[in-house]
């Protein structure tokens, strides 16, 4: 007998396929019915276009279309509006307050808070953030109330536009302009420092062991970036898990010095550049591979941000000279390449501003900012602290701030003028770098 | 089909003595030895201690490393409690119990993780009891929604939890509350599995047998049902304790400040940044605490099940978890 | 309504077969439960979705949900569709076979290991039932930090390897070798396995397996014909808590391995998230692999109900 057509073998009879599709459709009924529930408003994501430019948060001379705030670059600067007036000279700090810190893990001292503690009868706490995204998204929220905030300044134009920092008041911060570098007071990210005040400088070179490839045979190249691909040491040659970073170098390898282009031709130069990396030397990335790996062997070669390097005597499994002495640190000897600071600043609904302003005060004294630098290993632009005392000046710890071997990683006032930073891009070149990075990431 | 069975040759079995053995056989020679179905499983045997060494070993080595006399994660210095209750002198304030942070953050662990216990149990419990025994179309649905959550990558569930927080029920503040929120929605379908697998075997004779007799449902549920899966349920409460204890995906997203963020998230933070043995003394303290649930859990079963130790205690326990 | 609440008679009862409960009994305990997933299961998920068809904040690049379905844009679902079809084409063909490896050996080891204790186990079930039970109770973190130790080029593996001669210098297993990562898989996520075959294997009744003894079958021809097909629902469940979450995971292969040649698709879809401006894309991501998934959850639900009819 022919099998009927609707007949099914009972195997078959636990899910036909109207049911499946039943099963999956309850699932997915569940959301538009959600959707009903919210109201309708108009729709978001839209710039109102409200006003021109001089209606804007800042003044400056690049500022593309559709951006709501101009771009800063060494070439032109921008200067922010006060939104809102700073808050009143001549205030007593805040009695008995909890200073509530916001930083990058591991990027401060707290002997130095501690003091800072000790002296305005205070208390603090550190939060810290891994990524700057992570940091910026939990300041939107508003929810968190924190008194000192760390940015780079590559996001300033979205924190003022956005009115999330407050305006300082410069009669409470008179070291930065006794002890800091004078470019400091007219950055060109913020002209006038209107809301920030320096908090480390440092460049991106190259860290290295110096026992297993000597200082010369580094210098002597034509172009040392290549000795991230020396095969010899395949396998243990990293760079940084940071897309700008990565494509920084491989731009500043292929010759080209604006770190901040949109150029495709070049983007995709410097894409097939850190492919290349990964079949010549088996290629890692990583964010620690400077001071936790090339101390520990994991990494020979890596990319390196010059605080990393000084920083890295702290983690060698032997703590003696002769340990120290493996660390090497490259950068251009005419001083160009990448060049960067981080920032301190006060968001606007900071609880302790005048004790805010005070910290950022404590933080621009030369005393307190070479104690943080001899655990952080990344230089305060400080007047005083220039890089022929720091490499033999002894400091907390009895060492000298910076090896002598390692004076490439000392940084100058005048490599503000040579050097290239890192600054944002427009949402349309930011894409297209993320793309470059995705591409060399799905190798 | 034919009605007459086979015949049988007609055969006297008595006279022919007794069956004739198998051939023996001489568990002595290897193929012998080979083919013993009663010998011992070696094979087996010393492949389920290779992975218990394996499995644990490197976690026996991080315990230990907790004890290092000094600053390295990878080398063995010497013994000393310094990174728990003492003052190393590459770190004076990072010890385990001196430090105020690494204080905070295991208290909001603890807090986190008894706070979760004790709402996603008795959730997870009571929806396994009704899906059960709940005929219908509806329970297929929110059964598809529990299982899912339980594969869904915990990310997904932390990010869409933020920005839910964040951007539509604003008035849940980032912090405890928000944590909580969040973990249970991870933790209630543990339970559930659990709780749900236990009850298939379970028929329905005992509630039938106590309605008849007069019970009230609720009754019947109370009184025995419910005795029923407390093996199950226990094993719930230890083992959402577990995994909530541990988590730092979720929590890190909707912590409000370094006073709510718990100590896996601070493992987390300095897993990329600086170790120091002080990690080691987080970690080994968590698994502590949660070793002392285990244990009250496992005490408290005895107890409970004073009456039902029929079968053999592991056997109980274990047959629930599937 | 009124049917439902009505209180029958004694006499209804007593006739009624089995035990009594009101309609709405059973749906009033899955009710709190339920509420709770769509409450903060569902609607976070919409929210997932919103992203995904949204747009990104002017200003902070922040990614912008839009709950209206008529405002959802696809631009990004065609922006991820080219990509995912086209360049991360190799990711995910490495993400399947890695898990597809991974699950494999740990359903190999889990098996063997499960089957031991269950049967020969002994007066020590409730030992190698503590034991097998820690690494739950063990910060994942912890475990895997503690391999990293062992692993670098001078840690404690390479000296006992070399030591035994089995390799005649030190590996380097974190330069970036799908080996690595395959067995941090495995590593991590083994004992979600080992549990429920144990259970599973632990109630088998031992009449089966000894009748098929008896019939002549030695131990490893009753293990492949009875054991196996019978333990069929367990792996099926087993499979499905530790492979699905495999396809997510990220973290093993960060920590393992940091070589843009073994990225897993979790990689790709932890860089979105960590990237600015990238909101969308990476909510788009998400639903592919949640759709993805979908596929396998349905056919394990299939194959339950199928078993709790057959009951």
């Amino acid at each position: 007998m022919s099998r009927h057509p609707k007949e099914r073998p009972a195997s078959q009879a636990g899910m036909s396929r109207r049911e499946l599709l039943k099963r999956s459709a309850a699932a997915s009924l569940a959301l538009p019915g959600a959707a009903m529930i919210l109201e309708a408003c108009s729709k978001p994501g839209t710039v109102s276009s409200g006003g021109t430019h001089a209606n804007g948060p800042g003044v400056g001379s690049y500022w593309p279309a559709g951006s709501p705030y101009p771009l800063a670059r060494q070439n032109s600067p921008v200067t922010w509006k006060l939104w809102r007036e700073p808050i009143k000279s001549g205030l007593a700090p805040e009695k008995g307050a909890t200073l509530q810190i916001y930083n990058w893990a591991d990027y401060m001292w707290l002997k130095v808070v501690r003091q800072f503690c000790a002296a305005y009868n205070c208390k603090y706490q550190l939060t810290t953030f891994n990524n700057m995204d992570e940091g910026l998204a939990k300041m939107r929220t508003g929810q968190l109330q924190f008194d000192i905030f760390f940015p780079t300044p590559d996001v300033l134009g979205k924190l003022i536009t956005g009115k999330l920092l407050q305006p300082l008041n410069h009669s409470y911060v008179p070291h930065l302009v006794s002890d800091a570098w004078e470019t400091y007071q007219n950055p060109f990210y913020d002209q006038g420092w209107h809301y920030t005040v320096p908090y480390t400088v440092y460049t991106t070179g190259i860290g290295y062991r110096r026992d297993l490839i000597p200082d010369a045979q580094v210098r002597g190249m034509s172009n040392p970036y290549e000795i991230l691909w020396d095969t010899k040491f395949k396998g243990k040659i990293g760079i940084y898990n940071d897309y700008r970073e990565a494509i920084s170098m491989a731009l500043l390898k292929n010759g080209i010095t604006d770190l901040n282009t949109g150029n495709q031709k070049y983007i995709n130069q410097a894409q097939q550049t850190l492919e290349s990396l990964i079949n010549a030397v088996n290629v890692r990335t990583s964010i620690n591979g400077v001071y936790i790996g090339i101390p520990k062997g994991t990494y020979d070669i890596h990319q390196s941000w010059s605080g990393d390097i000084v920083a890295a005597w702290q983690y060698t499994p032997v703590q003696n000279m002769k340990t120290w002495q493996t660390l090497g640190y490259w950068f251009p000897s005419n001083r160009k390449g990448a060049i960067f600071n981080d920032t301190i600043t006060i968001p606007a609904n900071a609880q302790n501003p005048v004790l805010a302003h005070h910290f950022l005060d404590w933080m621009m004294t030369y005393k307190n900012a070479m104690l943080n630098y001899t655990w952080n290993g990344y230089q305060p632009p400080q007047r005083k602290a220039d890089p022929e005392t720091l490499t033999t000046t002894k400091s907390y710890y009895g060492e000298p701030y910076v090896f002598p071997w390692l004076s490439d990683a000392v940084v100058r006032e005048s490599d503000f003028h040579t050097g290239f930073f890192e600054e944002e891009l427009t949402p349309q070149v930011d894409q297209r770098w993320h793309n470059a990075w995705q591409a060399f990431n799905s190798a | 089909m034919s009605e007459k069975v086979r015949e049988r040759p007609s055969v006297d079995r008595r006279k022919e003595g007794p069956a004739p053995l198998a051939p023996a056989r001489n568990i002595r020679t290897p193929l012998g030895w080979w083919r013993n179905p009663w010998r011992r499983p070696y094979i087996l045997a010393t492949a389920t201690w290779v992975y218990l060494a394996w499995s644990l070993l490197p976690v026996l080595i991080a315990i230990g490393i907790s004890f290092n006399d000094g600053r390295s994660n990878a080398v063995w210095q010497g013994f000393s409690t310094q990174w728990w209750w003492g003052h190393p002198q590459s770190d004076p304030t990072g010890a385990l119990f001196v430090s105020p942070e690494l204080h905070a953050a295991l208290i909001q662990s603890l807090r986190l993780s008894f706070l979760t216990m004790f709402v996603a149990v008795p959730i997870g419990v009571a929806f396994a009891i009704g899906i059960s025994r709940w005929r219908g179309p509806a329970p297929a649905g929110a059964n598809f929604l529990m299982l899912f959550s339980f594969v869904i990558p915990e990310i997904i569930i932390g990010i869409s939890m933020f920005l839910f927080f964040t951007y539509l029920l604003k008035f849940v503040h980032l912090g405890t509350g928000a944590q909580l929120l969040s973990l249970v929605t991870y933790q209630v379908s543990y339970p559930v599995i659990i709780v749900r697998a236990r009850m298939l075997s379970i028929g329905r004779e005992y509630e039938e047998a106590a309605t008849d007799l007069g019970a009230s449902p609720t009754q019947a549920v109370r009184r025995v049902l419910l005795p029923l899966l407390y093996p199950a349920i226990l094993v719930s409460y230890v083992l959402v304790f577990a995994d909530t204890i541990d988590d730092f995906i979720t929590v890190r997203y909707l912590s409000g400040g370094a006073s709510t963020e718990p100590l896996s998230v601070k493992i987390y933070n300095f897993s990329r940044g600086t170790l120091t043995p002080a990690i080691n003394a987080a970690a080994t303290f968590l698994l502590l605490s949660t070793l002392v649930i285990a244990l009250l859990g496992v005490f408290l079963y005895r107890r409970i099940t004073r009456g039902q130790r029929a079968e053999t205690q592991t056997q109980e326990m274990s047959g629930y978890l599937t | 309504m009124r049917g439902l609440l009505r209180k029958r008679s004694r006499d209804e009862r007593d006739e009624a077969r089995g035990a009594w409960y009101p309609r709405w009994y059973w749906p009033a305990f899955a009710l709190p439960g339920t509420l709770w997933m769509l409450a903060l299961f569902v609607l976070p998920f919409y929210v997932v979705v919103s992203i995904a068809f949204g747009t990104v904040d002017p200003v902070f690049q922040s990614p912008l949900p839009v709950y209206q379905p008529w405002w959802w844009t696809s631009r990004y679902l065609l922006e991820e569709w080219h990509l995912v079809t086209g360049e991360f084409r190799a990711v995910e063909v490495r993400t399947i076979v890695y898990v597809v490896l991974a699950t494999a050996i740990c359903l190999v080891i889990a098996y063997t290991v499960a089957y031991y204790v269950a049967r020969f186990g002994g007066k020590r079930k409730g030992l190698f039932l503590a034991l097998l039970i820690a690494p739950f109770f063990i910060s994942y973190l912890m475990r895997m930090l503690s391999w990293v130790e062992l692993l670098q080029p001078n840690g404690y593996v390479n000296s006992v390897l070399t030591f035994l001669h089995i390799t005649p210098h030190p590996i380097n297993w974190l330069e970036g070798l799908p080996f690595t990562v395959v067995m941090g898989l495995v590593y991590g996520y083994i004992p979600y396995m080992i549990l429920p075959l144990y259970g599973f294997l632990d109630r088998i009744d031992q009449r089966q397996l000894e009748a098929g003894r008896d019939l002549g079958a030695n131990p490893f021809w009753t293990f492949v014909r009875v054991t196996l097909p019978l333990s069929k629902p367990a792996i099926l469940a087993s499979l499905v808590i530790v492979t699905l979450p495999m396809f997510g995971d990220y973290y093993t292969n960060n920590l393992l391995s940091g070589s843009p040649k073994t990225t897993m698709f979790g990689n790709l879809l932890d860089d979105s998230m960590e990237a600015t401006g990238q909101g969308p894309e990476a909510a788009i991501l998400v639903l592919f692999l949640v759709v993805f998934l979908m596929i396998p959850m349905l056919y394990y639900m299939r194959e339950t109900a199928k078993a709790q009819r057959n009951q």
